[in-house]
């Protein structure tokens, strides 16, 4: 347990300053991934609802220093997404492809992109909801998927997690 | 066949997790000042690491950079060479505007930096979300004498104020954020209005102010009015005139203004260390 969590905060430590000094200068189209995200989903796939739902919360609030939007935001978001991929997760194979891995993934951070746009614009945040929504909402998500495979190995590695097959994890938790 | 694992207790600490964001925001939006210095404890303690890897990766982001911006760095290089002999050509018919311009200078009262201490800081990092990309890090803060809300500036005039200042970094609100509002004087007139900014690469907007009879034309310079409750001091230029668009209804002129601050590629910015009257 006490590893997983050393583990756990070692991976969104080394995300957090790859988001911020590397990934912030590497854009496409003016868009970053969003990593941090990615480890929330990357840890519901591992760790579950639970584990996902941890470590979204924890991510999103180291996210959060750094952002204008009020510390919280994007901890709730990441948590439920971490929530949610965590109970998708528990109906799939350990076998499952890599490419339904990293579909759900970008699906996955679709939904926490909009999600957290829609919580911003409850609570009024500014500039959250602009004209290049529709952009942000694309190029991050295809953006944030091809960074999922290294991100998984990640996670995998947190949560303790063996490889099994070419394909896939056994995701039991040690 | 896969079978579903049961993770008994998610719900709840979902539950719990959701209670404490919620709290969080709430606190944060009110700006709870314990939040606010976690807020700032949580970036000391990520600082150390962030200033190692920035030694790496600063490169990479220049060299990814240039690669990028290629084709725009050829157009810019080409309709700056346009420009100049442009500019060469009519040299002559504006050496006038020299003289008007101190004319101008003296009339507002327009001095260096208007006798304000200034703070030189460096400009360690860009907008680091997807969704507000109006934003500078820059590392000076409070002990260098810098508050919230002090007027920051560039090669060329105003680009922002300061927001959310820390002990050692501040971050820097620019000027195109469409929630940022400044009063602007029109240089060589009286007129007075509000400008807004109006997203990345866009022109920001003066929309109510200036009457259609008023003498701002495409290239007047607009500055920071300095008036009453204005956050910013009076006569920085913040931005030239690059559309007029009457508006016979209202008898009105909007305006659409490009800033004249250099707020692409920067590596340093004076903090100027103003304070409007009754905050200090």
């Amino acid at each position: 347990m006490v590893v997983a969590a050393i583990k756990n905060g070692i991976a969104i430590l080394v995300l957090l300053v790859l988001q911020l000094e590397l990934f912030s200068s590497l854009r496409f189209f003016g868009v970053m991934p969003e990593l941090l995200l990615a480890a929330a989903i990357a840890a519901g796939w591992y760790g579950g609802p639970i584990g996902g739902a941890v470590v979204g919360f924890s991510s999103g609030l180291f996210y959060d220093l750094y952002l204008a939007t009020p510390l919280g935001l994007n901890a709730l978001t990441y948590a439920i997404v971490g929530y949610l991929l965590g109970q998708i997760a528990t109906f799939l194979s350990d076998e499952a492809e890599w490419i339904i891995r990293i579909t759900i993934s970008v699906v996955a951070v679709t939904i926490g992109l909009l999600l957290f746009v829609t919580f911003g614009e409850l609570i009024a945040e500014p500039n959250l909801y602009n004209r290049s929504f529709g952009k942000i909402l694309v190029v991050a998500s295809l953006y944030t998927g091809l960074l999922m495979v290294p991100i998984h190995y990640m996670m995998a590695w947190a949560f303790d997690a063996t490889r099994l097959f070419s394909s896939g994890f056994d995701r039991r938790l040690r | 066949m896969a079978v579903p694992r049961r993770y008994s207790g998610s719900r709840f600490t979902l539950a719990i997790l959701v209670l404490t964001s919620v709290t969080l925001i709430s606190l944060d939006a009110r700006g709870y000042a314990p939040v606010d210095n976690l807020k700032k404890a949580g970036i000391i303690i990520v600082q150390p690491f962030r200033s190692l890897t920035r030694i790496v990766f600063d490169p990479v982001g220049d060299a990814w950079e240039s690669l990028t911006n290629g084709d725009e760095l050829e157009r810019e290089n080409a309709l700056l060479r346009t420009q100049l002999d442009e500019l060469l050509d009519y040299r002559i018919a504006n050496e006038g505007a020299v003289n008007d311009l101190a004319a101008l200078r003296t009339q507002l009262d327009l001095q260096g930096l208007g006798g304000h201490d200034t703070v030189v800081a460096e400009v360690t990092a860009g907008s680091v979300s997807n969704f507000d990309p109006y934003v500078l890090e820059i590392n000076k803060g409070t002990q260098s004498g810098i508050r919230e809300g002090m007027p920051v500036i560039s090669t060329g005039g105003l680009i922002g104020r300061i927001e959310n200042p820390g002990l050692r970094d501040s971050r820097v609100r620019l000027v195109t954020d469409p929630t940022v509002n400044i009063g602007v004087l029109a240089i060589g007139t009286k007129e007075i209005g509000i400008l807004t900014g109006n997203g990345v690469d866009q022109p920001m907007r003066v929309v109510d102010g200036i009457p259609i009879s008023a003498a701002v034309e495409v290239g007047s310079i607009l500055v920071t009015s300095g008036l009453d409750r204005s956050p910013y001091p009076e006569g920085f230029a913040v931005g030239s005139v690059v559309e007029v668009i009457p508006d016979e209804v209202n008898l009105e002129k909007e305006l659409l203004v490009e800033p004249t601050g250099e707020m692409n590629n920067l590596d340093f910015v004076t903090v100027i260390l103003y304070q409007p009257p009754g905050m200090d």
